[in-house]
């Protein structure tokens, strides 16, 4: 089981490249992709679950050209967009159904699946409310459901916390961990928090581009050593914040705890164990300055 | 508030949002096109045998008049979508929290479909003006006589139907496809309370009668068939708007409308009525109310009880451990369970299903009724009337075809899923016949039982065209206001007075044309199919 991105661009009109050159390719398990707003994650996204098609290069699903022949990987494809409608008029039992058989599946084991999943996204109760009526987080549920309803072998997932409240989330984050074992799941998110608990690889884009592809212990290791905590009076915090980057900031008795990425310490500011964001922030910050490799 | 200042401001942002999408440049190419046809002699308004020569008088006003008889009717439903569209970009709800009325936001959304409109009559005044210039039958360019019929009698028909337009955008009952349904046949209701039919009597018309004629068509021919009867006392009244026929032979000079206190007092009288329109559409506006939105939306409300649980139960943090994230894999069907179960009927099946929901149980009673009265009723009147309302009943599930997934946004999850165009599209088509049949298939059944197999062909031949129809105008337009508006024309011209040809549902022997619905089906439906192509990206 294997995805590759082989030098993918996308074009939109003459002026906005939404993707440069992008190549990757991984095997099993959740892939983060993390990316600033505008990054292109979502262009990407589209790509992969055959929405739209790139204007160079090509991606391929087990060796097989995904342009050329999208119904191998639709097949085997579970897809949680950003934005998605539902049908009001229908419940959830009804649409999951409608959708099951769009996938193909057949009448007993979607009757199944679908029980099963409507418990697991936690709406057995509301199954048979029109969607109509449903809050943002609930649609959310319906699309995470939707999404795994074929059993896909590969799982990509836009921004599928968006509206979820925190129970939901870390239940969500638990599900995507279980998933991982057989399968790719492809999370894109600008939420770090999430692609910490649960990506074993990820893949850093900005601009288009593909800033670094690790394992979460490999970027973290690219900023060991990097990361301060730097107690500051709340008077001098307006002017230092614009010369140093700053990835965290709490306010105390003792002044503001601000958290430093550089190479050099600030003056009487003491190391601290790196986390995720921290290492985002400093890839994005090196690859502005134009020095990440 | 600047007052002033924020109105211009938000007619202008309307405006420019609306004239800046494909589908306003599509309606100018319609207007351009009409322009066109006029200037080539395939529009021609004429007094029976005779046409005016196109000096500005007379060209001002066939334009105003195409306008008056055309612009009156697309133009509804080319403006009916400025609130809609707020509330689907969510600019309205920033709009509610400002200090702008509800009669000021009806107000301004008149005037912008106002703009929109009057943009259309000025590429018709723009056209009159080129005409005249490339036919050269009288070179000398009047302005006022050009003009004059597009300001004074298009533009107030402009303003009331802008107006219009925003009440019915208000209105719950009238806000989706039954809305545009119910403006055709006010639109006709119009046009005859204004006195079309008593053209050519050569009687005085009455104060009311000025009145009513929303459109000013009457007043315009009247005015002409008065210059006709002074040049040829032969003349016998007759005047008409001819698409597509011979042009007369005789000409004359008409230099202009002789404009009365009372035609300017009933121009006034309809800019005034639009306002009133416009004010009155402020009452049942809803300012975007999420709640009242919601309502609009929902068929079948839960009780406050049953919402309140299934909150209660999604965000209670102690359900959250009893429910483990863990889902068991999907047993896939092999190839001899596959045999089982036909995944393209089933297919066909939730279409139908998804099609047929939503609709109030009175819907279907009425469905029912007409079903079996179509079986019931001698052959005649079953393939005649009952048939005809039959298969207009089912219009605005009908619309939905092909524009669904882009009016609820679920293309992303649709167009994602295996062989969506080999097998979705063709069971939603199915569906669609499946409608047809089900609405009208009792005439179908009268036919093959009285042997007629020509009349059964022809009925067949119309349930596939409908649908067919319904999927191509779904897939490019996006929505199902083209098809609701071409439809309802359509069926109220062709099958309602039997015209041979266009008389798709074949309501009597002689209308019946099975060949060419049969073969415009197909070039629907693969019409269709390339929209669809387009939007999974395979084109």
């Amino acid at each position: 089981m294997q995805l590759v991105i082989d030098h993918v661009s996308k074009r939109y009109g003459k002026q906005t490249l939404a993707l440069r050159n992008f190549s990757l390719q991984f095997g099993p398990g959740v892939l983060g992709l993390l990316g600033p707003n505008g990054a292109g994650k979502t262009t990407l996204m589209s790509i992969l679950a055959t929405i739209t098609r790139s204007t160079e290069g090509r991606v391929t699903w087990n060796g097989a050209d995904v342009a050329a022949n999208p119904d191998a990987l639709r097949a085997t494809l579970g897809y949680l967009p950003q934005d998605f409608g539902v049908y009001p008029n229908l419940s959830a039992v009804e649409f999951l159904e409608y959708l099951a058989a769009v996938k193909g599946l057949d009448a007993k084991s979607s009757k199944q699946r679908i029980d099963e999943l409507l418990n697991l996204v936690n709406l057995t109760d509301v199954r048979k409310r029109p969607l109509g009526g449903y809050s943002g987080g609930m649609k959310q549920r319906v699309g995470i459901a939707q999404a795994l309803l074929n059993d896909p072998q590969l799982l990509i997932v836009d921004e599928p916390t968006a509206g979820l409240d925190p129970e939901e989330r870390v239940r969500f984050r638990n599900l995507l961990s279980e998933l991982s074992g057989e399968r790719i799941v492809i999370l894109s998110t600008h939420i770090v928090s999430d692609v910490e608990a649960t990506a074993t690889d990820i893949a850093l884009i900005m601009q288009g581009s593909l800033v670094a592809h690790a394992a979460p212990e490999d970027l973290l290791r690219k900023v060991e050593g990097k990361v301060w905590e730097w107690v500051i009076p709340s008077a001098d915090f307006n002017s230092v914040r614009h010369q140093h980057l700053i990835s965290n900031t709490s306010r105390r008795s003792d002044g503001v705890h601000a958290r430093v990425l550089g190479v050099t310490p600030p003056n009487g500011a003491q190391p601290v164990t790196p986390n995720l964001e921290d290492a985002y922030l400093y890839c994005l910050s090196q690859r502005r300055a134009g020095a990440f490799a | 508030m600047n007052a002033p200042r924020v109105l211009y401001h938000m007619v202008r942002a309307d405006f420019l949002e609306r004239v800046r999408r494909y589908s306003f440049l599509l309606t100018l190419a319609v207007a351009i096109y009409v322009g066109y046809a006029a200037f080539a002699e395939k529009i021609v308004l004429r007094l029976d045998d005779y046409r005016g020569i196109y000096n500005s008088a007379w060209l001002g006003a066939l334009m105003g008049i195409v306008c008056s008889a055309f612009l009156s009717l697309i133009g509804f439903y080319v403006v009916k979508n400025s609130i809609q569209r707020d509330e689907q970009t969510r600019v309205g709800r920033v709009l509610a929290t400002t200090p702008m009325t509800k009669r000021f936001y009806t107000f301004a959304k008149s005037i912008s479909n106002f703009a929109v409109l009057a943009s259309m009559v000025l590429v018709m005044a723009v056209a009159a003006l080129l005409m005249q210039l490339l036919r050269g039958e009288d070179t000398h360019l009047h302005l006022w006589p050009l003009l004059a019929p597009l300001i004074l009698f298009a533009l107030p028909a402009m303003a009331f139907v802008a107006a219009l337009a925003v009440l019915f955008e208000t209105l719950p009952v009238l806000r989706g496809g039954v809305g545009n349904i119910v403006f055709f046949f006010l639109w006709i209701f119009l046009l005859v309370g204004g006195g079309v039919g008593s053209l050519g009597t050569g009687a005085t018309r009455s104060t009311r009668q000025h009145f009513q004629d929303f459109t000013g068509i009457v007043a315009e021919m009247d005015d002409m068939q008065t210059a006709g009867r002074k040049i040829d006392p032969a003349y016998k009244g007759g005047s008409s708007l001819n698409i597509g026929e011979t042009p007369p032979m005789k000409r004359f000079v008409w230099t202009g409308i002789r404009w009365t206190p009372l035609m300017l007092e009933s121009r006034l009288f309809w800019l005034l009525a639009a306002a009133f329109v416009a004010w009155l559409a402020s009452f049942p506006f809803h300012r975007f109310d999420p709640a009242r939105e919601w309502a609009l939306r929902r068929k079948s409300k839960p009780s406050p009880a049953e919402a309140a649980t299934a909150e209660d139960q999604i965000t209670s943090p102690q359900k959250v451990e009893h429910f483990p994230a863990h889902v068991s894999p999907l047993l896939r069907q092999g190839k001899t369970q596959r045999a089982e179960s036909n995944p393209f009927l089933r297919l066909v099946v939730a279409e139908l299903r998804l099609m047929l929901r939503g609709q109030r149980w009175c819907w279907y009673i009425i469905a029912a009724g007409l079903s079996i009265a179509c079986l019931a009723s001698p052959l005649s009147a079953s393939r005649g009337g009952v048939l005809l309302a039959a298969w207009i009943w089912p219009i605005l599930i009908w619309s939905q075809m092909g524009c669904r997934e882009a009016r609820c946004n679920t293309q992303s999850l649709i167009f994602s899923c295996e062989r969506s165009l080999g097998r979705q599209l063709p069971a939603l088509w199915a569906a669609g016949v499946l409608v047809a049949l089900l609405t009208g298939g009792g005439v179908g059944i009268r036919l093959l039982l009285a042997a007629d197999l020509h009349g059964f062909a022809a009925w067949i031949a119309g349930a596939c065209f409908i649908p067919s129809f319904a999927l191509a105008c779904g897939i490019w337009s996006g929505s199902g206001k083209v098809f609701e508006a071409i439809y309802t024309v359509w069926w109220y011209i062709g099958p309602a007075h039997q015209i041979p040809g266009i008389d798709f549902m074949a309501t009597s022997p002689a209308s019946s044309t099975p060949g060419i619905y049969a073969v415009a089906s197909i070039m629907l439906v693969a019409i269709a199919y390339y929209g669809r192509r387009i939007c999974l990206g395979y084109v």
